[in-house]
């Protein structure tokens, strides 16, 4: 170890501070220095994301990233999933969805499924079956065909909406009363002033 | 595989990263990584220094300015695929950006990185060079402004001198008549592109093409441009006639190889048929921007 550095990193919510190569990667610091295994190494060259995480609330690849580079930032990983409020002290919905819905059956695939499908129900509660698709679209399943996966997440989405509903707070999707702006002119859902339009204008929003 | 040993620097400014440049011998220059950290562990690159440029915030920037989109070197391909500017106004940006790799991938992975990685299946520098933008690189003597007709050499080889560094991407804001797109051809999602086609139109007063731009993915030694077909839409009535001809003569430039995906008379039929649907969908599209600006 000739060139170590000292880096930050806050994961799962808490600081880490540990000496690093230039050349280590994320999945390695958060495996070897840290010890949180839960991270899976699959592929070695980006393509599978079973070791997908979320740095500042982005999926990534850990593999693909060096140590150095995530010095600051927050990452979580499936280690932490059952520290957030809503798994109540027990799995997360994702997680008991993947359980429930049988998503998994080597497992090996399932922490990167587990942080693209925490990253889409943060942005998107209430996704279609082709936006969870295209949300796990960089993680590799080599046993489920996939379909139990997607059904894993929709049973979350549920899932997380009961827990929202029950605890009297609101999420994004049972928030929605008919006066949503997306932002966009004319867009899709949005109480639009004049139906007159092309309903394809403005269509380049996804 | 874990990479071999390297020294490495995350310069805070544009001036810091150059200096860098020019002091120091055999050195890679590190920005989204989604190619270069699997080419560091494979020791296809053995750099005895590394030149990390995410910190450097005044090079993250996607926006409109002075006639031109600017694409900073560290705007991300999510940037692009989840910017409103994009999705209303640069119809070949917003079909490109979501058809690049994966999430995870765009979350990391720079436009302009893929433009100076100049692997001929890239999409980005079709779209670049459908709108004939530039490449603009800060060298030890100043700002160089590349034209994108000039940029690409071979594979993963261009025009940038070694003591440059690419900062900026730009294309002109559109015309008030213009519309683009781009189709590609992937095995699977995710996947480089088997063939792609960026077309960009723009209409004159009367409804003729006055302006054609049309940039091959993954058919030649390099993205490409389509000269053939650009020339003989010029001054025309956009038609399916018009853009099957197009097609044609897009395909018939083309250069392509066969590979296990597909032989080349396949992939030069898949250029026929994705130039005739980008320059369909860009004719549309222009015709939307008319609409939009006599309202």
């Amino acid at each position: 170890m000739t060139n170590t550095r000292e880096i930050t990193l806050t994961v799962n919510g808490t600081e880490h501070t540990i000496d690093v190569e230039p050349r280590q990667l994320l999945v390695h610091a958060i495996r070897e220095e840290l010890d949180m295994t839960g991270t899976h190494i699959g592929c070695d060259t980006g393509n599978c994301g079973a070791c997908t995480v979320l740095k500042d609330g982005e999926p990534i690849k850990s593999c693909l990233m060096f140590a150095t580079q995530a010095d600051g930032s927050e990452l979580m990983t499936v280690e932490g999933m059952e520290e957030l409020p809503e798994a109540r002290g027990d799995l997360h919905p994702l997680q008991e969805g993947f359980r429930e819905e049988h998503g998994l059956q080597c497992g090996y695939c399932t922490p990167g499924m587990l942080m693209s499908g925490k990253a889409l129900l943060d942005e998107n509660p209430d996704p279609s079956e082709a936006e969870i698709r295209e949300a796990i679209s960089g993680n590799l399943c080599r046993c489920t065909g996939y379909q139990n996966i997607v059904r894993s997440i929709e049973y979350a989405a549920e899932e997380l909406e009961e827990v929202a509903a029950a605890d009297g707070g609101t999420t994004a999707a049972s928030a929605f009363d008919g006066e949503f702006d997306c932002g966009v002119e004319n867009c899709c859902g949005g109480p639009s002033t004049d139906r007159d339009h092309d309903a394809t204008e403005g269509g380049e929003h996804r | 595989m874990k990479p071999a040993q390297f020294e490495q620097h995350e310069p805070k400014t544009v001036e810091e990263a150059v200096s860098l440049l020019e002091s120091l011998d055999n050195r890679a220059i590190l920005s989204g990584g989604q190619s270069m950290v699997p080419m560091l562990r494979f020791r296809l690159a053995v750099p005895e220094t590394v030149i990390d440029i995410n910190r450097i915030e005044s090079l993250d920037y996607l926006e409109e300015d002075d006639g031109w989109l600017k694409i900073g070197a560290l705007a991300r391909h999510a940037d692009v695929e989840h910017s409103e500017l994009i999705a209303e106004r640069y119809g070949s940006f917003a079909d490109t950006a979501p058809l690049v790799a994966d999430p995870q991938i765009r979350n990391r992975g720079t436009v302009a990185g893929s433009v100076a990685q100049a692997d001929p299946k890239g999409d980005w520098g079709s779209v670049l060079l459908a709108h004939e933008g530039e490449v603009v690189a800060q060298g030890p003597d100043g700002e160089r402004v590349i034209p994108a007709d000039e940029f690409f050499l071979l594979p993963y080889d261009t025009t940038l001198d070694e003591n440059e560094l690419l900062t900026e991407l730009r294309v002109p804001t559109p015309a008030p008549r213009e519309g683009s797109a781009y189709h590609k051809l992937k095995r699977k999602v995710g996947d480089y592109a088997m063939a792609g086609s960026a077309a960009r139109l723009v209409l004159d007063d009367e409804g003729r093409i006055e302006q054609a731009g049309i940039g091959l993915t993954a058919v030649d030694i390099t993205n490409v441009r389509a000269t053939d077909a650009e020339e003989h839409l010029e001054g025309e009535r956009p038609s399916s006639d018009l853009f099957k001809r197009a097609g044609e003569l897009a395909a018939e430039q083309s250069n392509p190889e066969s590979d296990e995906h597909g032989d080349a008379s396949y992939k030069e039929r898949m250029v026929n048929v994705l130039t005739q649907r980008a320059l369909g969908d860009a004719a549309e599209r222009a015709g939307l921007v008319k609409r939009r600006v006599s309202q």
